[in-house]
């Protein structure tokens, strides 16, 4: 997203600056000084601004206090000293194999989902962007499973997936044995199957948009200077879905590093033996479970900080010529 | 769609038919959950993919209305979800205006605020949010409570922006030269224009609490407050046992929670379709 | 964007501060509360029977006390009650006494301040242990109080399907499940002749509370009624828990048992032809001809010495509780003797109480199936009241679901670093 913001940001800008007539003289009002030019913004972000500040600032503030201490939960009038700790949560979930591993899990999901996704939705958004035939079906049929509820559809996938379910008949002999959301090996590829199933819908839709707005005389110019089919698309369509490329790797990142509800419902709670576990599983394992805050709290801010690094390389990685 | 002329007959026929299994593939998981919750016994095998008529009934549905009253539970999904998408398109628009056209003091702080917050995983917020919500302003059981977390979509007002990027500012600018103030600004010129905008990002934010399970089943305690989401959870995970055929009534109750969203999607997915090509999220 | 990005950090840091400061009213204890009489709320399990239970057992108090009137609701569902009672703990909006506290919870619900200290009623200490005799002192906390009431057990029994057996060609009146022996020879012949696809189906998922079903009634019995930690430190990782433990993985190995997880009950569908259970279940179990059989040990010990897990459910008031007075006194009033009776009638889940079959003769006189439980409701093993009881028993669950049920590593060496960690865990406060 905020390759997003850099690459929209600057036209617009610019346009603002050039459309605004130029004020009278150098100064400004002590007022503007201290509101901006239009204060009228401060009022209409301000609900906004407010919901911001209370249901994230201020908790993830919480969060972030809490990871420094050794914080626990008691009932209300029950007071327990709560002393700063440093750095020794951090120490505990660095030390613990358990949460060692659910960063790795998640990578091995990241490194199945994003190509995936990425490959996947762009080659059905070309197609479906040139159906001229039964389009809203064919996009309604690709969106039902991102508008379903996860809850819903991992019941059903539990039930084609399990030993004697639908997949495994169709496969016969070549079936994996344990089945697959048990299996060591295949718990986290299947995950990551389903995710890619249950999200392509929506990056579909942003390729979709991105392709609609390609021009078309760039491809008769492109057709007409004697290009193939693929040299057409290399040169026009890749660089116009660029910026929807990166959008798309970001939030399949994002999303992919928040992953719970999958290890929680789909593999019971991120069996088989923890190898389907994920950083916001044991979150919620440690915090809610375990009544274990201060480290659930320090599992968060290590993940945040995960992403935002991860984002940051992938953005870089993406932009680039 | 300039590909339409120069792609050989054969080639679309190709890239219809492999679009056509696509959706099948897609489609099918959704296609074996309804079937799964028509018929009267369970039956893994492939024969059970087709809806034998001497194997349906619609007992399973009956079986799940009984244990988690389905009417209830989708009004409180109903109202956890209006409000929601009321709040966020009301106050989304606003945030989402000022963002993309007004200079004030803070809007870079709070844009990075937004970016940023897509980064947190909600589950490090819930702990503290519990606490704040439930035990400070004794919030629990209470649709407040529930809806609060959920009443802005950041992403919508992200959807806002854009779109209000997307108009030339000097619209605005002429209107602001003409001495209108912001707010009729915002009625008048801003807000008709992105008319679009609302329906796509309506259905971005109706996804969210419709299909949200973990906060609502934190926060309700009664099981008369619970939306549908978290009422079929909980039955999967604790009451299905005492039934006679668990698997169907779970994906009873699985349907009754897909459908509402899918149809929603159907009716408006050409609108929807057609906003994203004139103005929609461009990357 | 880089200035933003410093305020930005600047903003999270101040929020953090303010985080500090928030919270942490105090209201100190008075013992006027404990004789304060009032409304009060409970919470029951949402098992049918129970409720039906509950509902009698309200209305019969509300009918006498129209100015204490007890509300009751199902508890909330959750993955575990113990994470709803723990929430709600946190917020301060748990019923006043919840009638589905596991013992599990309670170190966790003691340290959070949630439970009030049933010992600083002056009849409490001596009500409990009059009741339950000497097993109560299993459910004593560490200081020596009592933070929950021993309330009924479920003594976890092998539940077989006697049409199952019927159809494998094993006698249905006495199929052989007393040694280890027998136990895997009987469960392969089920198998083998396919009367039904499996054995016996425990949950195989990685729940923390999964080994209260599978390992602990047999470690219990094998080990002669040991916890799964004594006197601060590990019991299982000797050659009782190891004989245990080889006894499943070669149930997993050989296909007896299903290794994921199952959606609905597979002995009641007749998946599996027997069932680790209490007598709670049979309730579900409606038509079904099934037998019992007290758990397997490795050599056959006789059914009187035979240990198994209680899987008991007791009864906490909780600190939110204002009107103390009424909730001890209905407390009391819902495990007398008339009340346990029509529990055990209603639900046939065994009441914690001395000599269960002498003080209900007609009722195990009728029926002879529930006297198996009472029997064995005098030898249970409960879950140790340890800090940290959760993590100790996901410790545990990790360990086994890898080295048990997936067959992975060396069985020995699992169990010694789980009993390393939970040794650990137990030692921290």
């Amino acid at each position: 997203m905020p390759a997003e913001t850099a690459h929209r940001r600057a036209p617009g800008s610019r346009r603002t600056v050039a459309a605004t007539p130029a004020p009278g003289g150098q100064r400004r009002s002590r007022l503007e000084f201290a509101l901006g030019r239009h204060p009228a913004g401060l009022l209409l972000a301000a609900p906004y601004a407010l919901f911001v500040a209370a249901v994230f600032v201020y908790p993830i503030g919480l969060g972030v206090w809490m990871s420094f201490h050794d914080s626990f939960f008691t009932a209300p009038g029950v007071s327990v000293p709560q002393p700063f700790v440093g750095l020794d949560n951090y120490k505990a979930v660095l030390a613990n194999p358990a949460i060692r591993a659910s960063f790795v899990h998640v990578a091995e999901f990241l490194v199945i989902n994003v190509p995936l996704t990425l490959v996947f939705s762009l080659l059905l958004a070309t197609a479906l962007n040139s159906v001229v035939h039964w389009r809203g079906f064919m996009r309604v049929s690709y969106y039902v499973p991102y508008v379903t509820a996860s809850v819903a559809t991992i019941t059903v996938w539990m039930f084609m997936f399990n030993s004697s379910g639908i997949v495994n008949q169709i496969l016969g002999p070549l079936a994996p044995d344990p089945a697959w959301l048990v299996n060591r090996f295949w718990a986290m590829p299947s995950i990551a199957l389903y995710v890619t199933w249950k999200q392509l819908g929506f990056f579909i839709l942003l390729f979709l948009a991105a392709l609609q707005n390609v021009p078309k005389e760039l491809h008769e110019a492109a057709a007409m200077d004697g290009a193939s089919r693929w040299q057409g698309y290399r040169a026009v369509t890749l660089p116009a879905v660029r910026p929807a490329t990166t959008l798309v790797v970001l939030l399949a990142i994002i999303t992919g590093a928040n992953l719970f509800t999958e290890p929680y419902l789909l593999t019971g709670g991120g069996g088989p033996n923890g190898a389907s576990t994920t950083p916001v599983f044991l979150l919620y394992q440690q915090g809610i479970q375990q009544g274990k805050p201060a480290i659930a709290s320090a599992i968060g801010v290590l993940l945040v900080i995960g992403v935002l690094i991860i984002t940051y390389a992938s953005r870089k990685l993406t932009e680039r010529e | 769609m300039s590909d339409l002329q120069s792609t050989p007959r054969w080639r679309r026929i190709v890239s219809m038919t492999l679009l056509t299994l696509g959706a099948l593939v897609f489609l099918f998981p959704f296609y074996y959950m309804v079937v799964g919750a028509l018929q009267t016994k369970r039956n893994p095998s492939l024969s059970g993919a087709i809806p034998w008529p001497s194997n349906l009934t619609l007992n399973n549905f009956l079986d799940i209305n009984h244990a988690i009253n389905l009417g209830r539970s989708l009004l409180n999904s109903g109202i956890f979800t209006g409000v929601v998408v009321i709040c966020t398109i009301f106050f989304g628009v606003l945030a989402g205006y000022a963002l993309a056209t007004l200079h004030f003091r803070g809007r870079g702080l709070l844009f990075a605020v937004v970016l940023l917050l897509q980064a947190v995983p909600f589950q490090l917020l819930m702990v503290p949010l519990y606490v704040m919500l439930v035990r400070n302003f004794r919030m629990g059981d209470t649709y407040v409570g529930m809806i609060l977390p959920f009443a802005i979509n950041s992403v919508a007002v992200l959807i806002f922006r854009q779109f209000f990027l997307q108009v030339p500012q000097e619209m605005f600018d002429a209107a602001r030269i003409d001495g209108a103030g912001e707010f009729r600004i915002l009625r008048s010129i801003a807000v008709p224009l992105v008319r679009p905008a609302i329906l796509t990002a309506a259905l971005v934010t109706f996804i969210g609490p419709w299909n949200e399970f973990l906060w609502p089943f934190l926060i309700t305690k009664k099981q008369s407050m619970q939306p549908l989401a978290v009422a079929v959870a909980n039955y999967t995970q604790t009451g299905a046992g005492f039934h006679a055929n668990p698997m169907g009534s779970i994906l009873a109750g699985s349907t009754v929670l897909a459908i509402p969203a899918v149809v929603l999607f159907i009716i408006f997915q050409r609108q929807f379709a057609e906003t994203h090509s004139s103005t929609g999220v461009k990357g | 964007m880089k200035r933003s990005l410093i305020i930005l950090i600047a903003t999270l840091a101040t929020a953090s501060l303010l985080a500090a400061c928030g919270g942490g009213s105090s209201s100190s204890q008075t013992s006027d509360k404990q004789t304060a009489k009032g409304p009060i709320t409970i919470w029951y399990s949402n098992n049918p029977n129970e409720v039906k239970w509950g509902k009698q057992v309200v209305a019969t108090w509300n009918a006498a006390h129209p100015n204490e009137k007890v509300t009751a609701q199902e508890i909330p569902a959750g993955s575990s009650s113990e994470e709803v009672i723990g929430a709600a703990i946190t917020a301060g909006n748990t019923a006043d006494l919840i009638y589905n506290t596991s013992p599990v919870g309670v170190p966790q619900f003691q340290k959070q301040g949630g439970l009030v200290d049933l010992s600083t009623f002056p009849d409490g200490t001596k009500y409990i242990e009059s009741r339950t005799g000497p097993a109560a002192a299993q459910y004593a906390s560490a200081d020596g109080d009592y933070y929950q009431l021993p309330w009924k057990s479920n003594p976890v029994m092998v539940f077989y399907n006697k049409a199952i057996m019927r159809k494998a060609g094993i006698d249905p009146n006495n199929p052989p499940l007393a040694t280890y022996d027998e136990f895997l020879a009987t469960a392969r012949t089920i198998v083998k002749s396919k009367a039904a696809k499996y054995a016996i189906y425990p949950s195989p998922s990685s729940e923390f509370y999964q080994s209260w079903f599978d390992f602990y009634p047999l470690y219990a019995a094998e080990s002669g009624g040991k916890q799964l930690v004594e006197n601060g430190a590990s019991t299982f990782a000797d050659k009782d828990g190891t004989t245990v433990a080889e006894l499943w993985r070669t149930i997993y190995a050989e296909k007896l048992a299903g290794n994921e997880p199952y959606t609905g009950d597979a002995f009641l569908d007749g998946t599996a032809g027997m069932a680790l259970a209490g007598p709670w279940a049979i309730a579900s179990y409606g038509k079904m001809d099934w037998g019992v059989a007290p758990v397997p040990t490795s050599a056959g010990m006789t059914p009187k010495e035979t240990y198994t897990f209680a899987d008991s459910k007791n009864i906490g008031m909780y600190s939110s509780c204002k009107n103390q007075g009424t909730a001890w006194a209905f407390l009391k009033f819902s495990t007398s003797p008339k009340e346990d009776g029509a529990l055990l009638q209603t639900t046939g889940q065994m009441p914690l109480r001395v000599d269960l079959t002498k003080a209900y003769p007609a009722y195990f006189a009728k029926n002879p199936a529930y006297s198996m439980f009472a029997e064995q409701a005098s030898r249970t093993v409960e879950v140790p009241n340890v800090s940290n009881p959760v993590e100790v028993w996901q410790t545990f669950r990790d360990a086994w679901t890898g080295a048990v049920i997936f067959g992975k590593g060396d069985i020995t060496s699992a169990l010694k670093d789980a009993a390393a960690a939970i040794d650990k865990l137990v030692s921290q406060k």
